[in-house]
């Protein structure tokens, strides 16, 4: 069986580019698999495709526009698409589309919204508000025919809620293998990571604060931040204004000095409000390297378990809990090792890379021959039913029917 | 298949608890009988023999072409066990797929085995589905049929390590391993002459090529192959073609004394199956105080074969095999070792354990 291979690669600097980099030569192994190269939008010669969609308009606005020529599995990386729905319609010049598109999320409320944005006089949504409008509505319709694959059951709630009801599976994010990695040379102790962008929705200035708090009880306390800061963020005013010391401060790095750099932290936060429905690869590099975790309590980060990671809640007293799970992990070396065995444990058996490109090839079998297995048992059923006078709507076919559900074998 | 009480020396213990009315379900492939269908019987009549009410249900089974092994499993999906004559059934218990498909609110499973050919056969010769779209979903279909009606179960049981492990690979779901004995037969031992036999439906899985492979290397080894299957004719002519005649004696579906029979006579058993569930021939072997030639990739006789303490295991090869079994010829005081030691194990695998473990609540 043949799959054709829709993503970004690297070096693309997309989370997206990292996975599929990750999971393709897993996958290789169990399905035919041919890698699409970039732009290319024509019908893939292959029995099914796997296209792989995120919120970055450069990255996948093409993948989008080779869904719409031949539907396939869609893998909804962000739930949220607004931001490339933008790029796929204004950035392309066309406002009928956006319009078209807020319409559909939002009814005419929606449209009126989107009128505002035309016009400038509403701010881009896709800056101020996305979570709001997530605008997945075309890219659900087409995944509809085949089949949808989510990571998290966050996403997978949404699509329902938005009126998704094809056929859908849940593979999480793949971990990656321990490189060992030396641990960069970073002074003071404890180091708290924070890993990606640094923006507000990274909760940022959160943990800024929280890391001041911190510093007045473990004064040696480091907090590195690696990433590039997203345009408007003023991160040394910040820092300034809270007379903050012990501020490490990296670039976008490379994927061998991200983990040197991870290998040197004592704890990893990872914040995220608002979620686009995203998986972050650095809480599962972190789980990976066995250091315990510091998240959102929201989106996918809520699933993880509680001994792997504390969950901080987004809103009022944030700063609070983040101050004390921050402090509670500094100053007990034993739940920091209780956490570190509990995560490498659990990255183990839930984002196994054999275990998630299993569960890709199984979906990929299923998307692909599903629907002519289940025409054909229906058929046979049907047909006997048919030989011995069972009519479509009598009581005995409702049980028939009811008993292939069960078993999904139908319907 | 019934046999005579006692007739092991076996001790039989009524049901200590309260009468359950039972349903035994089992598949039924026209025309052929197992080891499968034995261990079915043999819990039926074990349940009656302790005053439980139960009954064998089976159903035909046929698992080609394509979709087919599908819609006979979902056969069993539309059997109504909750009552019968007017009275609840308390208790169903699976055994063999697709029987453990059927619906019951207290089901438990003692899985005899998955259908193989969806799982660890698949993409051997073995294997039954191709490449194409249609055949690979096919396959997943039986997964995720297996996931759902295995995974309602009130209790999972399988019936050697190796099928609880397969299990717990394929699909994520754990099964308590409860061991069946094997059936009742006269067992004895009547000495040891020499000829190695092998007991078993005759097709590609059980693996009788390699013994006749052993014969055509070793000029002085003879056997007795019991059993038939679709495997006999290429068996046969590779006996014609190694010019194996004389030496080789295909005896066919033999009855119960004659089989008693030729285990208490042989020297020693074969048995080496690719990969195989349970396997009684081992225990049956082993109460006729025989040892057991095995190999390494045999599965589950090697929960029960130990290396030079109840058999030999090989690497499966004929000409492994035919320095294990000239090993033996060679050792015969060993030979009466190991099987008296074999013996002592097969003793501990009991119908009442059994029974216990799969009405346990």
């Amino acid at each position: 069986m043949k799959v054709a291979y829709f993503s970004p690669f690297p070096p693309e600097r997309t989370g997206i580019s990292e996975y599929s980099e990750l999971l393709v030569p897993a996958l290789r192994e169990r399905v035919e698999l041919e890698v699409v190269p970039r732009g290319r939008t024509s019908p893939a010669r292959a029995d099914v495709s796997l296209y792989h969609v995120g919120n970055n308009p450069d990255a996948h606005g093409w993948i989008v526009e080779a869904l719409r020529r031949r539907p396939g599995v869609v893998v909804l990386h962000d739930f949220v698409l607004h931001h490339l729905v933008a790029g796929l319609t204004l950035g392309r010049g066309d406002g009928e589309g956006y319009l078209g598109a807020m319409q559909r999320d939002a009814g005419v409320v929606g449209r009126l919204l989107a009128h505002g944005v035309l016009d400038g006089v509403v701010p881009p949504l896709w800056e101020v508000r996305p979570e709001d409008f997530p605008l997945a509505g075309e890219v659900l319709e087409h995944a509809a025919k085949v089949g949808l694959v989510v990571h998290s059951r966050y996403v997978l709630e949404r699509a329902v809620a938005a009126g998704y009801d094809g056929p859908v599976w849940r593979i999480p994010h793949p971990a990656w293998r321990d490189p060992g990695a030396t641990p960069a040379q970073l002074d003071g102790a404890p180091v708290v990571g924070c890993f990606g962008n640094l923006n507000a929705s990274k909760r940022v200035p959160q943990l800024l604060e929280a890391f001041a708090r911190l510093r007045e009880s473990h004064p040696d306390a480091r907090l590195l931040l690696v990433g590039a800061s997203s345009p408007g963020f003023d991160l040394e005013s910040r820092t300034e204004r809270l007379g903050l010391n012990g501020v490490i401060r990296e670039d976008y790095v490379d994927e061998a000095r991200l983990w040197s750099l991870m290998a040197a932290c004592d704890v990893c936060v990872a914040l995220r409000a608002p979620t686009m429905g995203e998986t972050s690869g650095t809480a599962i590099r972190a789980l990976v390297l066995g250091l315990p975790l510091v998240v959102s309590d929201l989106g996918w980060f809520s699933e993880l378990p509680g001994d792997v990671a504390l969950k901080v809640p987004v809103g009022e007293r944030e700063v609070e809990t983040l101050t004390a799970a921050l402090e509670l992990l500094a100053g007990s070396e034993d739940a920091r090792a209780a956490m570190a065995r509990a995560g490498r444990a659990y990255t183990e058996r839930e984002h196994g890379l054999g275990r998630v490109a299993d569960a890709y090839a199984a979906a990929l079998e299923e998307a692909a021959g599903g629907p002519a297995v289940r025409e054909a048992v229906l058929t046979d059923v049907a047909t006997a039913a048919a030989d011995v006078g069972l009519v479509a709507d009598g009581a005995e076919t409702g049980e028939l029917a009811e008993r292939l559900r069960e078993v999904r074998l139908g319907g | 298949m019934s046999a005579e009480p006692g007739s092991t020396g076996r001790e039989r213990t009524p049901a200590r608890g309260p009468r359950v009315r039972i349903a035994v379900c089992s598949p039924q492939v026209p025309f052929a009988h197992g080891g499968a269908e034995v261990l079915a019987e043999q819990l039926t009549d074990e349940l009656r023999a302790r005053d439980h009410e139960a009954a064998l249900v089976t159903l035909p089974f046929k698992w080609y072409p394509g979709e087919r092994v599908l819609t006979q499993a979902f056969l069993w999906r539309l059997v109504d066990l909750e009552e019968a004559d007017g009275r609840p059934i308390d208790l169903v218990i699976g055994t063999k797929f697709p029987s453990y498909a059927v619906r019951h609110p207290n089901k438990v499973v003692w899985l005899v085995h998955q259908f193989r050919q969806a799982y660890e056969l698949d993409g051997t010769e073995l294997g039954q589905f191709g490449d194409d779209p249609e055949s690979r979903a096919l396959r997943r279909a039986v997964h995720r049929l297996d996931r759902i009606v295995l995974g309602e179960a009130r209790r999972l049981c399988a019936i050697s390590r190796n099928v609880a492990e397969r299990l717990e690979r394929s699909l994520g779901l754990e099964a308590e391993v409860v061991l069946p004995p094997p059936q009742r037969l006269d067992f004895h031992c009547d000495g040891y002459e020499d000829f190695v036999l092998s007991v078993g439906r005759l097709d590609r899985a059980k693996r009788v090529d390699l013994l006749l492979e052993a014969l055509a290397a070793e000029p002085e080894l003879r056997c007795v192959i019991a059993g038939e299957g679709p495997d006999r004719t290429r068996l046969e002519e590779l006996a014609r073609r190694d010019a194996l005649d004389g030496r080789v004696t295909f005896a066919g579906r033999v009855g119960e004394a004659e089989l008693a029979d030729l285990y208490a006579r042989c020297l020693a058993v074969y048995y080496a199956p690719v990969d195989e569930d349970y396997g009684m021939v081992p225990y049956e072997a082993f109460l006729s105080e025989k040892p057991v030639v095995t190999t390494a990739d045999a599965g589950g006789p090697l929960d029960v074969v130990a290396d030079r303490r109840t058999g030999l295991v090989v690497e499966p090869r004929g000409e492994s095999v035919a320095g294990a079994v000239r090993w033996l010829r060679e050792h015969p005081e060993d030979v009466r070792a190991w099987g008296r030691a074999g013996k002592t194990v097969a003793e501990r695998v009991t119908w009442d354990h059994a029974i216990e473990r799969l009405l346990a609540a």
